[in-house]
């Protein structure tokens, strides 16, 4: 469970942070955040999921019959658009005021966390800047702890991706690995001082959805660290001795230079205090000179 | 010929100790004496610091009132904001008014962040202060047995500065206490208390909601110039505002969102009025733009020309040139994009086009980029065949060197 741990770093100072997860057709992000759901479920903490991409059964699928009553998960797959006239979720309902009554409806004391399965799809019906809006006032408003959000970042503008993980605190994007199960995510953590963290690393998700992590991804080396080798010593294999012994060289820096001078002229002569070479001028009748008028040093 | 030293005109406060040109213009003093404020030695034009001194000396001794001053962000927002709060920290130590707008964090939390300034009279930080111990001198002074006399000057000539004191120093691991930044007037506007989010918006209501409140504070406050309060008795000061991050999407704008966005002129429109408002008001601003999210670079194009100065920061931080063992001293890049040219036909460029800054705890310091020198055996030396192929080609005979 480190990969949850390192993203639930920022939010264990309980301030609302938005960790998104992002991730392309070759490799689905889904299983990392039903991974991230289990972990937050281990904590005790109350899950509210907007499941707009797949069905509920098929989210539930492989999470483990747990205590299921911190789980809330909303049904926005059937009917996102109100089509039928009585739908569970639309995605219009995807504001500050529904959601926030939407949370506060389970009436539970802590903050909750907000999983968003997936942004892309709220992102092809709303516009962005509404979208990017409605996520900073849910990080700024007191309802949600945090908010995870899954973005498909190939169904989407580069401007578009950009701008959501522009807001993001943390910010990880997965992508296939070499081997078969493996992946590789590079982690993005912004702090409010402003610090950057990276990282990447390789996981893989096993049946019942733990997160290992194997190790860090290896780059190949690059040439230039390859070619510094060990510059050959140029006083070996000579006919004469070159090289100094340990007395030898005690005597050579015990000798004194010819013009060295001692500590306080130097110090004297590198930091000159005061006193020492100022000019003082005062302007006599000669510098009086008036550029405007040609004959002022005519003696007339 | 010695020039007279004219300081009839300036007030002791503003009697600078060491100038880059002992040249003082002999005027009557027209000029409005403003502190932190001085007129430039090129064009006459009122310079305000930006709080960065590096900075200043590449923008021709300062920020002249009345501009605009474009910071491109880099990727993380992180080196920008830091010269954001550095211009804003600046505007509190020399006493002008403040006007702060942001979209994503509050005002406040900006203005809780400003860096601390350093208020002792040092203009260059040395490398050896005087008042060291003996033993730590000795130790010194042995660093270089025979060429001590060199042992004080820097490796290279790196650090651009010009030798007088405008600006001031701050040190960026402490915040500036309450009591300084509670002295000065803080006009803030935050946009979400400003403007109710339309469900379908046909403008850009952000961009104006916020002139209209710039344009209340200037008039309101005296910062006019138009207005007639010249009178004696209130003197004139410098607003300094700080527009943190426009055209991001939380201004409410698709500029950064899409390849080509439906309200491409609304921040265009916004920055011509804002010259405008400037241009008649004593106020500078410095405006910062997450440019690497805008696609459109033709666009990009038409926002730097309506600034005067932009600069653009592309930091190391998550790209690959963060190991690139030239940019090791480094933090990252610094682009001069654009120099103005108020009332003259040309404008002074930096003579150094490759420029890399470091943010280091008591400087923001800004370097040209220099290669060191390739001392290694393996440098690849012309050889003598390809010398007389290059010779053999302008006509002449073997070239001996």
């Amino acid at each position: 469970m480190t990969v949850c741990s390192q993203t639930y770093g920022g939010s264990k100072r309980f301030k609302t942070s938005l960790p998104t997860t992002q991730d392309s057709c070759s490799y689905s992000g889904r299983d990392l955040l039903k991974s991230f759901i289990i972990a937050a479920l281990n904590r005790e903490e109350v899950v509210h999921v907007l499941c707009f991409d797949v069905s509920e059964e098929e989210l539930r699928d492989r999470l483990k019959p747990l205590d299921t009553q911190r789980l809330h998960i909303h049904n926005a797959y059937s009917d996102p658009l109100g089509w039928t006239g009585h739908p569970a979720f639309t995605v219009q309902q995807f504001s500050l005021e529904d959601l926030t009554g939407l949370i506060k409806q389970t009436s539970q004391p802590k903050a909750a966390l907000l999983v968003i399965d997936s942004l892309s799809w709220i992102l092809r019906h709303m516009t962005p800047p509404t979208v990017c809006r409605t996520l900073q006032q849910l990080r700024k408003g007191g309802a949600v702890r945090a908010v995870i959000g899954l973005l498909h970042t190939d169904m989407h503008q580069r401007g578009t991706v950009g701008s959501v993980c522009h807001l993001a605190t943390s910010l990880i994007s997965v992508a296939p690995g070499v081997k078969g199960n493996e992946a590789v995510a590079k982690i993005t953590k912004r702090s409010k001082s402003g610090k950057v963290l990276q990282d990447e690393e390789i996981f893989c998700i096993t049946e019942d959805l733990t997160v290992t992590i194997l190790s860090k991804p290896s780059h190949p080396e690059p040439k230039q660290n390859n070619t510094e080798e060990e510059q050959a010593d140029p006083t070996a294999n000579l006919t004469f001795n070159l090289r100094l012994s340990d007395s030898e060289l005690e005597a050579k820096q015990k000798l004194a230079l010819p013009f060295v001078f001692s500590k306080e002229k130097k110090t004297a002569l590198l930091h000159p205090g005061p006193g020492t070479g100022r000019i003082l001028y005062e302007p006599d009748a000669n510098d009086d000179y008036d550029q405007e008028d040609p004959d002022d040093d005519l003696d007339v | 010929m010695a020039a007279p030293m004219n300081t009839v005109g300036k007030t002791p406060a503003e009697r600078l100790p060491v100038y880059s040109t002992s040249f003082q213009k002999k005027t009557r003093s027209k000029l409005i004496s403003i502190p932190g404020t001085r007129p430039s030695v090129q064009n006459g034009q009122l310079l305000v610091s930006t709080g960065v001194t590096s900075l200043d000396y590449l923008l021709g001794g300062g920020l002249a009132v009345g501009t605009v001053l474009l910071i491109e962000e880099d990727r993380y927002d992180s080196y920008s904001r830091m010269i954001l709060k550095y211009f804003l920290a600046e505007g509190v130590v020399c006493r002008h008014e403040l006007f702060v707008a942001t979209a994503q964090d509050t005002p406040d939390d900006i203005l809780q962040e400003l860096p601390a300034p350093i208020l002792d009279d040092i203009a260059v930080p040395k490398p050896v202060e005087h008042s060291r111990l003996t033993g730590e001198l000795q130790e010194s002074l042995d660093a270089m047995k025979i060429a001590w006399r060199y042992q004080n000057l820097p490796k290279v000539q790196s650090a651009l500065a010009s030798s007088s004191r405008f600006g001031h120093y701050y040190d960026v691991s402490k915040t500036m206490e309450v009591e300084i930044r509670q002295a000065t007037k803080c006009h803030l506007f935050y946009l979400p208390d400003h403007v109710t989010p339309p469900s379908t918006a046909h403008r850009v209501e952000s961009y104006s909601a916020l002139l209209r409140s710039l344009q209340e504070v200037i008039h309101r406050e005296g910062f006019d110039l138009a207005a007639p309060m010249f009178s004696q008795s209130k003197s004139r000061n410098i607003l300094r505002v700080g527009l943190h991050s426009l055209g991001s999407v939380l201004w409410g704008d698709d500029l950064c969102c899409h390849d080509k966005p439906r309200h491409s002129h609304a921040l265009t429109t916004f920055l011509y009025g804002l010259r405008a408002l400037l241009r008649s008001s004593l106020s500078v601003a410095v405006v910062t733009i997450p440019s690497h999210l805008i696609q459109d670079r033709a666009l990009m194009g038409s926002i730097t020309r309506l600034c005067d100065n932009a600069i653009a920061l592309e930091s190391f931080k998550g790209s690959e040139r963060e190991t690139n063992p030239l940019y090791k001293d480094y933090h990252g890049l610094l682009y001069v994009r654009q120099v103005p040219h108020l009332n003259c036909l040309a404008s002074q460029l930096p003579d150094h086009k490759d420029l890399a800054f470091k943010l280091k705890r008591k400087q923001f310091s800004i370097e040209r980029l220099h290669l060191p020198p390739d001392l290694s055996e393996t440098v690849s030396r012309v050889s003598r065949g390809d010398l007389a192929g290059v010779a053999s080609a302008c006509g002449s005979k073997n070239l001996d060197f």
